[in-house]
């Protein structure tokens, strides 16, 4: 038997055993042609610096750098051999714990005010109160937000945000909310758009209000799944703290900039591990909660 | 008042994460200066200069042309970094899935080897790892590929081998039973069956593969955020509105494109 009659049987299977040519390998193609494309332009564009990747100077740079990073030579004692570097590494590991939490916590209350009018059935589909007109602009306007806010990165959001807000954890943990909004939203409106929509209109049918259809038929089925898409982006958020904390002062990541404009490379090693035992930490935080979740 | 130790737990374990959650948010919460100086002496009115400039982003011709070309960086940079990312990120995938070993203990420790490799390479930061190279290999175009190569690869391989894993066995085990080597059988069966999937999950990396190679720009790679940043920093807020409407059109460009591979491979 081969996979042809096994597409083409009587008993045709669920799961796509090729994907359809049209689409899929245009955009494989597309994709390919792409990537030919920007390599070259890459390659051929002037200094591209694959060049010197081969010279004896950049490895023997780069070998310097690792030696730097592990403090030979120094004739300092080096960061991570110091009780008071750990220290105050360790307060700025927990500034930086509290804005990735304080950035989930913004980024998840405001979508679960906002995520029920951005899925096309709670706005008109077959869950549509008498909402008429109103919902279906509130519906295009929503979504608009989410394109908008999840387009922009994280880094150029807080850039934009320390022009309005003083430095600190607070700018850095709104620039993270405002980016994971956009990203969470659209997950969360397509989740109340794939669910099972019958014991919401069995609810209606039985005479419940919009609000009460909403709160037993909708919000038991689809809090779950928004909780574990949530605990999943404080995953990501606790990454990019760091990189927010270059731009927002707060946290790690303002002082790994600070060390690496001062070349005090020791200390980046230091702050490297704090950077992975965070990371390290929510990872599994947030497996735990998930579990819960279920 | 029957004992209904089931449903009475699945209820705790729900209410218990609820306390724990709402506990570690006013945690964080706390840890803000509330009482400090939360907004700028001169804030409220770069607030205001900023989005006004909103309603009036520059449009002339030189500059449209200036954002075209960083846009058209940005993509190169988000495509190279994403075809290394494939590159490394596939036979790693592959090999953490363990699908082409028999079971023992050699495939235990290639499962749990390739896992750790793949944790560590995603662990960091694109924009952290770009510094680093920037440091030790100098500022190129080269270096902004290879950090957002390194995590990409690792999420990649990460992803592929659950989607690889996931596969449903019937179809493997009648090539199987027809006298397929468990190399013909990926090749022929598993592979094929999990494309689909594979291809879809790349192209929304596509999509967050231009958003990160903007960002490189803080450590001086040039493209789009290259140039929001100089906007910014000579304080030409209608510049940087026009470039950031680029940046979201693209974005919003590339979530289309990857949309219509995620429809078209869905039976």
């Amino acid at each position: 038997m081969n996979a042809d009659n096994v597409r083409t049987g009587p008993n045709r299977p669920k799961w796509p055993l090729a994907f359809r040519p049209s689409v899929g390998l245009t955009s494989l193609a597309g994709f390919l042609f792409l990537a030919i494309v920007s390599w070259a332009h890459i390659l051929l564009g002037e200094d591209s610096g694959i060049a010197s990747l081969f010279t004896a100077q950049t490895w023997q740079r780069i070998t310097e750098f690792l030696g730097e990073l592990a403090a030979a030579g120094s004739t300092n004692k080096p960061a991570f051999l110091n009780l008071e570097s750990w220290k105050h590494g360790a307060a700025l590991a927990v500034d930086t714990l509290a804005m990735s939490v304080l950035a989930t916590a913004m980024a998840g209350v405001a979508v679960l005010v906002t995520f029920l009018p951005a899925a096309s059935n709670v706005a008109y589909g077959d869950l549509a109160g008498a909402g008429g007109k109103t919902s279906r602009v509130a519906f295009h306007m929503l979504r608009a937000t989410f394109v908008f806010t999840r387009s922009i990165p994280e880094l150029l959001w807080a850039m934009l945000i320390v022009f309005m807000l003083s430095p600190g954890i607070l700018p850095g943990a709104i620039a993270l909310a405002i980016h994971n909004y956009g990203i969470l939203g659209k997950l969360s409106a397509e989740v109340v758009e794939n669910m099972d929509t019958r014991p919401a209109q069995a609810l209606r049918s039985a005479g419940a209000g919009k609000f009460q259809m909403l709160a037993y038929g909708i919000l038991p089925q689809v809090l779950p799944q928004l909780l574990t898409y949530l605990l999943y982006r404080w995953e990501v958020i606790i990454r990019t703290t760091v990189v927010v904390g270059f731009v927002a002062a707060g946290g790690l990541g303002h002082e790994f900039r600070l060390r690496m404009s001062w070349f005090q490379y020791d200390e980046i090693t230091l702050l490297l591990t704090f950077y992975l035992l965070l990371v390290l930490l929510v990872d599994l935080a947030s497996a735990g909660l998930r579990r819960l979740a279920r | 008042m029957g004992p209904r130790p089931a449903i009475s737990s699945f209820l705790e374990s729900r209410r218990l994460l609820t306390y724990i959650l709402i506990a570690i948010a006013a945690w964080s919460a706390l840890s803000v200066d509330w009482n400090g100086n939360l907004v700028h002496p001169g804030g409220a009115e770069s607030a205001r200069q900023i989005f006004t400039a909103a309603l009036t982003p520059e449009l002339s011709s030189d500059f449209l042309a200036l954002a075209l070309s960083a846009s058209w960086t940005t993509v190169t940079f988000a495509v190279a970094g994403l075809t290394l990312a494939i590159a490394v990120g596939l036979p790693l995938g592959v090999l953490g899935s363990g699908v082409l070993l028999r079971p023992g203990s050699r495939r235990f420790f290639t499962i749990t080897g390739v896992r750790v490799v793949l944790g560590c390479l995603r662990s960091i930061h694109e924009l952290v790892w770009a510094w680093l190279f920037v440091v030790a290999i100098g500022l190129s175009p080269i270096a902004g590929i290879f950090a957002l190569a390194i995590p990409y690869a690792g999420i990649l391989g990460r992803i592929y081998s659950e989607i690889l894993v996931d596969v449903p066995e019937e179809p493997l085990n009648a090539l199987r039973t027809s006298g397929a080597s468990e190399f013909k059988v990926f090749l022929y069966g598993r592979l094929p069956m999990a494309m689909p999937d594979m291809l879809s999950y790349t192209f929304y990396r596509l999509e967050c593969g231009i958003r990160s190679a903007a960002i490189l720009s803080f450590v001086g790679i040039t493209g789009l955020g290259y140039q929001i940043q100089l906007s910014l920093n000579d304080l030409l807020y209608n510049e940087v509105w026009t470039l950031l409407l680029f940046l979201v059109g693209l974005v919003a460009l590339v979530d289309l494109w990857s949309s219509l591979v995620r429809k078209s491979v869905t039976p």
